[in-house]
C-alpha cells in the first residue's frame, strides 16, 4: 500500500483530473502537510506560465496549448504536426495544487516530459497518438478501461463508471477523512493499474513518463525538505515503485528548435472541455463541477454541496424549459425533486448527484413518449451541467505568434479588433486596394473557422450567383473563441497568411475530391492566397485521380469563373489554365459513359455537358473536336437516357448545323413510338431546348413535332409529360416564347394572343388566392409569427 | 393432483422469492408496501440476498434500462401515477406485473383498456338483482380494480390506457387528484377514501398515439416511463432462448433449444427493427411490430413444429415460414422488405459465416 504520511519528506497525492474533491482533499492536504514544493503531472516545457494561469485576472476555463512540429520526424516519417491541450477549471485539483502554492508562497512545478518527448515515447495509435481531432492531456481513460471497472459496476449495482465515480468519490468522498479518501483512491487506481498490461503502458509513454516524473520527485527531494508530488492517480503506485526501487535514470531529452515546439495559454470554454471529453477522458458536467468546487471553497463544510447543486439546477431547467414552451408546473418540480431524493436513498448515495437530477428530470418533465423533441428538458439540463462560460488569460505577457499577427493586421486595415461589439462593414472589391485587402483578411479569418467574420452580401463565387456584386458586407466580432481557434492554428503557422496556405494543403490531402479540392481554390482565390508548387502538384494529383464525374463536373465549372476573373480580381494564378484543361480532359473521356445515366442525374450531367460547350467555344477551342467525338458517342449509344441525348443533339447541331437533321429523325423516332417511348420524347425535347433553343426557330419542323406530341397523348399521359414539357420550355427568352405562340397558333389556326396572353389562371382564382394570402398574413402577423 | 395454470400471475409463478425477499427485507417500506424499495428493486434486476440458510440468488427478470426500474419505483412510493409507454412487445406489462407483485404482493388488480372500456369498468357498477332488493348498499355494489386498489392501499393496474377513449380516461383526474371516489348512491357512505399504498400504473401503446390522445390534465397526474426494445442483440439472443425454454417446459416439449437458430433470429429481428445490420447496411423497416416477444413467438412455434412434426432439431424452413407469418401480417410491402433483407444481410451472413446461416439463406425461396 501507499503510504500517505504527512511526516514523510515526500507525499504522493492521487487526483482524477477536474474532481472537485480531490481538490478539497488536496487542499486540506496542503495546509496540513506545508510543503516546500509542489510538483505536479504536467509537460514541463510550461512552467514559465504557471504564472499566467495563477494571474488575479485569469479566468478559468483556460488551456495550456502545446504544439509540435515533427520536422526532424522523431515521431514518425510522416513529418506531422501534432497539438493538445492541457485545460484547467475551478475544480482541478492541479489548478488548486498550484493557486495554493502561490498563496504559501512557494515552488510549484510541472514534472512530466515536454510534449514532444511523450509523443516520441508514444506508439502510433497509442495514448496521444490516437486517432482524434482533438487531444487532452489530462485524458483518463486509463482508469475506466479495463475489465476490473466492468466488474465493479456490476456489483456496485451501478451502470457506468461515471455513476460509479460520483457516487463512491465525489459524494461519498466528502463523507470521510482526506487520509480515507487518499487510500480509497490509491487502492482504486492500483487494483486498475493491476489489470493494465505493461505492454499497452510501454506503447503509451505511460512508462517512460513515470520515469521521468520520478526522476524529477527524486532530484526535488535533493534540495527539499517537504516535497508534495500531484499526479493522476494512475501514475501514484507507478511512481511510488520507482521511487522505492532506486533505479531511475534520466530520459534523453531531444535537441528541438524553439520554432518547432511550444505552449501558450489560452482562454478555454466548458464546452470545449466538455467536447475533449470523449469515451469516459474526463469528468463530465464541468459547469456543474466547478460550481460545486466553488461552492466547497466558500463554506465551512461541503456537506450539502450536491444536494444544492442540483436543486439549483432543478430550478433552472424549469425555468428554462417554460421559456421553450415547455412549462413546468411547481406540483412537477415537487415531484422530481422527490424522485431525486427518493432514488438517491434506493441507490444509497449519500447526496443527490447528477445521474438522480437527470433520472427525475427524465421521469417528470417529460409528458409522453421520450423521443428526441419531448427530451428537450433533459437536452436545457445537460448544457446548463456543462456550462457555457468562456475563461480569459489575465497575463499578457505569452501572446501567441497568430494573435500578435492578427492584431497587427487588423491595425494595419483599420479593423476594429478590440471591441467585442458586433461590427459591421461594407467592402468595396474594386475601387480600392485597401477593399480588396480587407476583403482577403476577413476571407482568411473565415477560412480558419475562427468565427470572427462573416460575410452577409457579395458575390458568391462558389455557385457562380450574384457575380454582380462590386461590394461585399461583412459582420465580425472578437470574441475569446476567435482567439481559441487562432491558437488552434498554431501548428499551420505563425502568421493568418501562412497558416491558410498549410491548412488548405491540409483540406486539399483530407478530402482528395476534385470539386473540394475546386473549393478551396475558390477559397484560397477570395483569400489572395497561391497554393505551393507542393499543393498544386497535389490538386492536379486529385483532380487526376478523382473518378467521379459530377464532382469533376463542378471542380470545372469552379475552375472556369476562377480563370475568367482573374484579370477583375487582379489575381493572376496560371495553374488555373491547367486545372480547367485537366477537369475537360477527364469529363470528355467520361462524358460518353454518360449516355445512360439514370433519369434523376440528366439535369446535373446536362448542366456539365453545357460548361464543357461553353468552356470548349470560349477559352480551349482545340477541344471542341474533342468533345464533338464524345456527343457523336453519347449519340450512337445503344441505350440512351432521352434527356442526356436531347442535350448531347443539340450541343452537336450548335458546333455544325449540319447536324439538324440528325436531331430531327431522332425526335421524329420517338413521336413514331408508343405512349411509353412518346413521353420519353418528351425528356429528349427537353434536353435539346436546353442546350440548343435557336434549333426551334431555324426550322419550324421541331415545334409541329412537339404539337403531334402533345396532340398524340390523352389527359392522364399529357399530365405525365407536362413537367418536362415546361422545363423545355423554360430556357426560352419571353421574345422567343412570342415566337413560338405565333407557329404554334398557325398550326391550330387561332390567333397568337389567344394563345400567349391567355390569362393562366382564372382572375377570381387569383383574387379569391390573394386575398386568402393577405388574411394568413395578418392573422400570423397578429400572433406575431411574421418577421417581414 | 395439482391444478395446472397457463400462466400463473407473477406472485404465484415467484411465489418463494417473494417470501424470502420479504422474510430477509432489511429496508425501509413505504406504508402498505409488500417490500422495500430495494427489495423490489433486488426482485425485478436481480441479485443476492442473504438469509438464514445462506446467500439466494434472486435472477433478473427485466432486461434493459434498469434506471428506469429504479425510477418507476420510486414514482409508485410518490403521489404520481406510473405510466409506461413504448412500441409493442417491449415488456410493459411484465414490468407492470412484477411492480405490482413486488410493491403489493398481488398483479391481478387490472383493469383492461379497450374502445368499449366504460367508466363503470373504472369506477365502480351495481349488482342488479341485489340493487333491486336491497337498494344501493355497499352489498349491491361492484367494485372496480380501481375502487379495490383505493380500499386496500394496493396498486391499480390500467393496461393499454389508450385504447379507452378519452372521457372515459378522464374519470381517473379526480381520483389521482383528490384520493377521494365518490359514490352518491351510498349517501353518507359514499366517500370512499384512497388508503395509503394505492397508485396506478397505466401502458400505453405508442402505435397506439393519436387514436385517444390523454388530456393535458391526465398527463399531469402521471410521471412517464419510456420502454425501449432491447438494444444488445446478444442480451435478445438470451431471452428468446430464456423465454423460449420456459414456454416449451410449461408446453412438456421436452427438447434442447437450438442457440445458434435463436441467435439467428435475434440478429434478424434486431437489425429489421433498428433499420441497419450488422455491416452497416441500411435495411428496409418492416412496418409490422418487431418485437423480442415476437420473436420468442416464433421461435417457441419452430420448436413446437420440430417437437410434434419433425425430428426434435429445429428446421430452417420452418423457421422461415414462421417469421414470414409473424413479419408480413398487415402490409404487403413487408414481404419485400423481408425479401430485400435475405438478398443483402442473410446473403452477406451467409457466405461470411457459413454454418446455419447457410441453411437460412436457402430457405430465402420461400419468401414469395
Amino acid at each position: 500500500m501507499i503510504p500517505f504520511d504527512l511526516k514523510s519528506p515526500l507525499v504522493l497525492y492521487p487526483v482524477r483530473h477536474h474532481s472537485p474533491v480531490c481538490s478539497y482533499h488536496l487542499i486540506k492536504t496542503i495546509e496540513e502537510y506545508k510543503p516546500d514544493i509542489i510538483l505536479i503531472e504536467g509537460p514541463e516545457n510550461a512552467n514559465h506560465l504557471i504564472p499566467s494561469l495563477v494571474h488575479e485576472e485569469t479566468q478559468l476555463p483556460a488551456a495550456i496549448y502545446y504544439y509540435y512540429k515533427d520536422k526532424k520526424k522523431l515521431v514518425s516519417d510522416n513529418a506531422d504536426d501534432y497539438k493538445c491541450y492541457y485545460p484547467f477549471q475551478y475544480s482541478s485539483p492541479e489548478y488548486n495544487a498550484l493557486v495554493q502554492a502561490q498563496k504559501l508562497g512557494i515552488e510549484a512545478r510541472f514534472i512530466d516530459l515536454p510534449y514532444c518527448e511523450i509523443l516520441i515515447h508514444t506508439t502510433d495509435g497509442a495514448g496521444m497518438r490516437k486517432s482524434a481531432d482533438k487531444h487532452s492531456y489530462t485524458d483518463d481513460s486509463m482508469l475506466v478501461q479495463s475489465r476490473f471497472y466492468e466488474k465493479l459496476c456490476e456489483k456496485s449495482e451501478v451502470r457506468n463508471f461515471e455513476e460509479f465515480w460520483e457516487k463512491y468519490f465525489e459524494t461519498d468522498g466528502l463523507y470521510i477523512s482526506t487520509s480515507e479518501f487518499v487510500s480509497l483512491m490509491n487502492t482504486y487506481c492500483m487494483l486498475v493499474r493491476h489489470s493494465t498490461s505493461e505492454k499497452i503502458l510501454e506503447a503509451d509513454g505511460t512508462l517512460s513518463r513515470e520515469n521521468h516524473m520520478a526522476y524529477n520527485i527524486i532530484e526535488a527531494m535533493k534540495s527539499y525538505n517537504k516535497v508534495l508530488a500531484v499526479t493522476g492517480g494512475f501514475h501514484t503506485s507507478g511512481l511510488y515503485r520507482l521511487i522505492q526501487s532506486g533505479k531511475v535514470k534520466p530520459i534523453k531529452i531531444h535537441k528541438i528548435t524553439n520554432d518547432n515546439h511550444g505552449c501558450y495559454p489560452m482562454a478555454y470554454s466548458y464546452r470545449a472541455v466538455d467536447s475533449l471529453r470523449g469515451y469516459s477522458s474526463g469528468m463530465m458536467y464541468p459547469g456543474f463541477y466547478d460550481n460545486a468546487m466553488k461552492y466547497m471553497l466558500s463554506s465551512e463544510n461541503p456537506v450539502g454541496v450536491y444536494n444544492s447543486g442540483t436543486l439549483n439546477l432543478l430550478t433552472e431547467t424549469a425555468k428554462k424549459s417554460a421559456k421553450k414552451d415547455i412549462p413546468i408546473s411547481i406540483a412537477d418540480m415537487t415531484a422530481a425533486y422527490s424522485m431525486m431524493h427518493g432514488l438517491a436513498a434506493l441507490r444509497n448515495t449519500k447526496e443527490c448527484g447528477m445521474n438522480e437530477l437527470i433520472d427525475a428530470v427524465t421521469s417528470c418533465f417529460i409528458k409522453g413518449e421520450k423521443t428526441v423533441s419531448s427530451s428537450l428538458p433533459v437536452d436545457i439540463l445537460r448544457q446548463l451541467a456543462s456550462g457555457n462560460a468562456v475563461g480569459k488569460i489575465g497575463d499578457k505577457q505569452y501572446i501567441p505568434p497568430l494573435i500578435t499577427d492578427f492584431e497587427k493586421q487588423c491595425s494595419k486595415l483599420k479593423i476594429k479588433y478590440t471591441s467585442s461589439v458586433p461590427e459591421t462593414i461594407d467592402v468595396s472589391l474594386f475601387t480600392s486596394s485597401r477593399g480588396r485587402e480587407v476583403s482577403k483578411f476577413l476571407h482568411r479569418m473565415k477560412f480558419l473557422g475562427t468565427g470572427f467574420s462573416k460575410i452577409v452580401k457579395g458575390p458568391d463565387i462558389y455557385n457562380n450567383q450574384d457575380m454582380s456584386r462590386v461590394r461585399e458586407e461583412w459582420k465580425y466580432q472578437r470574441n475569446p473563441e476567435v482567439d481559441s481557434s487562432l491558437i488552434d492554428h498554431t501548428t499551420d503557422g505563425f502568421t493568418i497568411e501562412e497558416a491558410c496556405t498549410n491548412y488548405a494543403g491540409k483540406i486539399l490531402d483530407r478530402y482528395r475530391k476534385c470539386s473540394a479540392a475546386a473549393s478551396v481554390a475558390v477559397d484560397c482565390f477570395q483569400m489572395g492566397i497561391k497554393l505551393g508548387s507542393a499543393e498544386q502538384k497535389l490538386l492536379d494529383e486529385i483532380i487526376t485521380a478523382d473518378g467521379d464525374f459530377f464532382s469533376v463536373g463542378n471542380g470545372m465549372r469552379n475552375f472556369e469563373t476562377l480563370f475568367r476573373l482573374q484579370n477583375l480580381y487582379n489575381f493572376q494564378d496560371d495553374s488555373t489554365l491547367r486545372y480547367l484543361i485537366r477537369c475537360f480532359d477527364r469529363l470528355v473521356s467520361a462524358l460518353p459513359l454518360m449516355a445512360n445515366a439514370p433519369s434523376e442525374k440528366a439535369d446535373e450531367i446536362i448542366n456539365i455537358m453545357r460548361s464543357m460547350y461553353s468552356i470548349a467555344t470560349k477559352i480551349l477551342p482545340e477541344k471542341t473536336e474533342y468533345l464533338e467525338s464524345a456527343l457523336t458517342s453519347i449519340a450512337g449509344a445503344e441505350e440512351k437516357e432521352p434527356a442526356v441525348f436531347g442535350a448531347a443533339m443539340g450541343i452537336l447541331y450548335a458546333i455544325d448545323s449540319k447536324n439538324s437533321a440528325d436531331a430531327e429523325n431522332a425526335a421524329r423516332g420517338y413521336l413514331a413510338g408508343t405512349v411509353a417511348i412518346r413521353k420519353k420524347g418528351a425528356d429528349y425535347l427537353r434536353g435539346l431546348f436546353t442546350t440548343s433553343r435557336d434549333i426551334v426557330f431555324t426550322d419550324s419542323s421541331f415545334l409541329e413535332m412537339t404539337d403531334q406530341l402533345i396532340i398524340s397523348m390523352d389527359y392522364d399521359d399529357f399530365l405525365e409529360i407536362l413537367p418536362s414539357m415546361r422545363l423545355a420550355f423554360s430556357s426560352f427568352t419571353p421574345n422567343e416564347l412570342r415566337i413560338v405562340a405565333k407557329t404554334a397558333s398557325k398550326l391550330h389556326n387561332v390567333n397568337e394572343n389567344d394563345i400567349f396572353m391567355k390569362p393562366a389562371v382564372n382572375e377570381k382564382l387569383f383574387l379569391f388566392g390573394e386575398n386568402f394570402d393577405r388574411m394568413i398574413c395578418e392573422s400570423l402577423n397578429m400572433e406575431g409569427l411574421l418577421n417581414e | 393432483m395439482d391444478k395446472v395454470f397457463i400462466k400463473p400471475p407473477v406472485e404465484i409463478r415467484c411465489a418463494d422469492e417473494l417470501r424470502l425477499l420479504r422474510e430477509n427485507d432489511t429496508g425501509k417500506k413505504p406504508e402498505n408496501w409488500f417490500l422495500s424499495p430495494k427489495a423490489v428493486r433486488t426482485f425485478i434486476l436481480g441479485g443476492k440476498i442473504k438469509t438464514a440458510d445462506g446467500t439466494v440468488i434472486i435472477p433478473r427478470k427485466f432486461y434493459g434500462n434498469d434506471a428506469l426500474v429504479e425510477r418507476c419505483i420510486i414514482t409508485l412510493a410518490g403521489n404520481r401515477g406510473l405510466m409506461l409507454v413504448g412500441e409493442p412487445g417491449t415488456a410493459k406489462t411484465m414490468l407492470s406485473e412484477l411492480l405490482s407483485a413486488a410493491c403489493c404482493g398481488i398483479s391481478t388488480n387490472t383493469v383492461q383498456g379497450t374502445a368499449g372500456t366504460t367508466e363503470d369498468m373504472i369506477k365502480y357498477s351495481w349488482n342488479y338483482a341485489l340493487l333491486l332488493a336491497k337498494g344501493p348498499c355497499r352489498e349491491a355494489l361492484v367494485p372496480s380494480p380501481l375502487l379495490i386498489g383505493m380500499e386496500k392501499g394496493i396498486f391499480a393496474r390500467f393496461e393499454e390506457i389508450t385504447r379507452t377513449p378519452a372521457e372515459i380516461q378522464d374519470s381517473l383526474i379526480s381520483v389521482m387528484s383528490d384520493q377521494i371516489l365518490n359514490i352518491p348512491e351510498l349517501e353518507d357512505d359514499g366517500l370512499i377514501l384512497a388508503r395509503p399504498g394505492f397508485n396506478i400504473i397505466g401502458t400505453a401503446n405508442t402505435r397506439d398515439k393519436g387514436v385517444n390522445e390523454m388530456s393535458g390534465a391526465l398527463k399531469r397526474r402521471f410521471n412517464f416511463e419510456t420502454v425501449e426494445p432491447v438494444k444488445d442483440v446478444r442480451l435478445e439472443k438470451e431471452i428468446i432462448i430464456r423465454e423460449a425454454n420456459d414456454l416449451a417446459r410449461s408446453g412438456h416439449i421436452d427438447m434442447p433449444v437450438n442457440t445458434d437458430a435463436a441467435e439467428i433470429l435475434a440478429v434478424t429481428y434486431h437489425e429489421l427493427r433498428e433499420g441497419i445490420d450488422s455491416d452497416g447496411i441500411v435495411v428496409d423497416k418492416p412496418s409490422a411490430v418487431m418485437s423480442t416477444a415476437e420473436a420468442v413467438s416464433v421461435f417457441y412455434q419452430t420448436l413446437s413444429h420440430a417437437w410434434y412434426y419433425g425430428n426434435g432439431t429445429v428446421d430452417m424452413k420452418i423457421m422461415t415460414q414462421n417469421l414470414i407469418g409473424a413479419v408480413c401480417k398487415e402490409n404487403k410491402d413487408d414481404l419485400e422488405k423481408l425479401r430485400g433483407y435475405f438478398r443483402t444481410s442473410v446473403k452477406n451472413k451467409s457466405e461470411k459465416a457459413g454454418g446455419l446461416w447457410k441453411d437460412y439463406y436457402a430457405t430465402a425461396k420461400l419468401l414469395k
